[in-house]
């Protein structure tokens, strides 16, 4: 079925509703009875809500960076990619436009003079506190996965995973081995069937 | 020992030692950390607008004569200069502090863009009037109002919505958020004085330069400065920094008095007067109202009326 979102993915389809973003897919799921924080109390909740919010702050706007502000890794990946659902001339003026649009951002955001140095150095402190509140435990909140392993999961995969130009970013985040332990963890608990990673 | 580094703010108001977050940020930054080193700071707070880039404060220009005008930058420098204020914390204290400040520019700072920038009533009340009161002509004509669109600009970058307007969905949206990040910031602070230990940490600069403006500025929306007052703790916090780090801000400002935070105005406002003294004089020149030759000057002075003429040998006689 070919699902044309206007809106934003992630998204869930329950029943006749959808809902996209991690944000109200979460409160949605809340909603309906399914919640990983409850047993947090309110200063634990405060915590990870900020680390939630650090981690869109700084590993995503970071990841955008690397793959939109880098001209070597926008030319030879990011849009190409970013084409290659649409036929010519449309997807190259889609590209075109996606960069400019992200570029605008980290203008407005006070990214725009950094360099790449700069952006994995701001990874690397990013993964440094993330690194710190995990220290030895199994998840960030102890023995229970809460929003915030799922979050973290998910940009340290795509990290680790995506092929860019320089390995630089993904061996920033290997050099903590308490993250790297962590996402191999949490992909062999939950995506048992499916082997997504590779050495 | 080089001349020292000057720090750029927009002035204060309202009780504050300026009205602008980033400001308030790096001040605290450097007060906090110069009085740990119990001397005086090297920096000194010139509260004036440079012409060089008005509406990019604040701004420091170093002793090499470099000019930066990102607060991360400013900050980077003086950490280099040893003004650090989070010598003390642990390691999982400096990751919840940056963990907190993502936060706080996640879902505070738009909150404060749209209620000074783009809420139709605040921002022509009282941001626009304060801005164009603050700044020479002839830039409080134009630069509030540029100001403006940059911000709403920043907000619409941030929210991800190119057609973003002021309404009261986007309102109560951005209140909420701001709301739930103040309880958060509450919960976290608890009963103590600054967020980690005895001394404030940049996490503390960040908080206060965001929630000092909501808290003094009086607003003619106000929803956020009322969410504000019934966290006790958290304006507790805000006077508790303004009394440590900012105590004789109003007897400074009294006592500044005739310079009134802008350098060389005297010279400046000869020199305007003398610009609209000479346009003056050249319109009259140009359209012949006033002549400087002699010639001309009597026979300006002689009446078209003939019967006049007559009387007025007349008397030249007489």
């Amino acid at each position: 079925m070919f699902v044309l979102s206007v809106g934003k993915i992630p998204f869930i389809h329950v029943g006749n509703q959808v809902v996209s973003e991690l944000g109200p897919i979460v409160q949605f799921t809340k909603a309906k009875g399914h919640s990983l924080s409850d047993s947090l109390d309110d200063v634990q909740r405060a915590e990870m809500k900020a680390y939630m919010e650090l981690v869109y702050n700084m590993l995503l706007t970071s990841e955008l960076f690397v793959q939109w502000c880098d001209d070597a890794t926008a030319g030879e990946i990011s849009r190409p990619r970013y084409s290659s659902p649409y036929s010519w001339p449309l997807g190259n003026i889609l590209a075109y436009q996606k960069q400019w649009e992200v570029r605008r951002k980290m203008n407005a955001i006070g990214w725009g003079g950094k360099t790449l140095e700069q952006v994995y150095e701001d990874v690397n402190q990013c993964c440094q506190a993330l690194s710190q509140r995990l220290g030895t435990q199994p998840y960030f909140f102890n023995k229970q996965a809460t929003e915030l392993d799922a979050l973290v999961f998910g940009h340290l995969f795509t990290i680790l995973t995506t092929r860019l130009t320089s390995t630089e970013l993904a061996e920033r985040v290997k050099s903590y081995s308490n993250l790297l332990s962590f996402c191999r963890r949490i992909e062999q608990t939950y995506f048992e069937d499916k082997k997504l990673m590779k050495d | 020992m080089a001349a020292p580094d000057e720090l750029f703010c927009w002035e204060g108001d309202w009780g504050l030692p300026s009205v602008s977050t980033d400001c308030l940020v790096v001040l605290v930054r450097v007060r906090s950390a110069s009085l740990r080193r119990k001397k005086s700071s090297k920096t000194s707070h010139a509260l004036l607008l440079p012409m060089v880039s008005p509406g990019s404060l604040p701004a420091l220009r170093t002793n090499q004569n470099e000019t930066l005008s990102r607060p991360s930058d400013i900050i980077i420098h003086l950490r280099k200069q040893k003004f650090n204020a989070d010598f003390d914390l642990s390691a999982k204290e400096g990751a919840d502090s940056l963990a907190f400040i993502s936060l706080l520019e996640e879902k505070l700072m738009p909150a404060l863009i749209y209620t000074f920038w783009v809420e139709p009533k605040n921002f022509v009340e009282v941001t626009r009037r304060w801005y164009a009161e603050h700044m020479m002509f002839p830039l409080n004509f134009f630069l509030p109002g540029r100001m403006q669109s940059r911000q709403l600009e920043k907000l619409r970058l941030l929210r991800g919505d190119e057609h973003l307007e002021a309404g009261e969905e986007l309102e109560k949206e951005l209140y909420r958020d701001a709301a739930e990040c103040m309880n958060l910031l509450s919960q976290r602070l608890g009963s103590h004085k600054f967020f980690f230990g005895d001394s404030p940490s940049s996490l503390d600069a960040y908080v206060f330069g965001h929630l000092a403006p909501i808290l003094k500025c009086k607003l003619p929306n106000g929803k956020l400065q009322q969410h504000l007052k019934s966290l006790d703790n958290l304006s507790d916090f805000c006077s508790n920094i303004l009394l440590l780090y900012f105590p004789r801000d109003e007897e400074e400002r009294n006592l500044a008095g005739d310079f009134d935070n802008v350098p060389n105005k005297r010279r400046k406002q000869f020199l305007s007067a003398l610009f609209a003294l000479g346009a003056m004089l050249s319109y009259a020149l140009l359209t012949g109202m006033v002549s400087i030759q002699h010639g001309h000057q009597e026979a300006l002075e002689e009446p078209p009326d003939p019967e006049h003429i007559g009387a007025h040998e007349e008397e030249g006689d007489g």
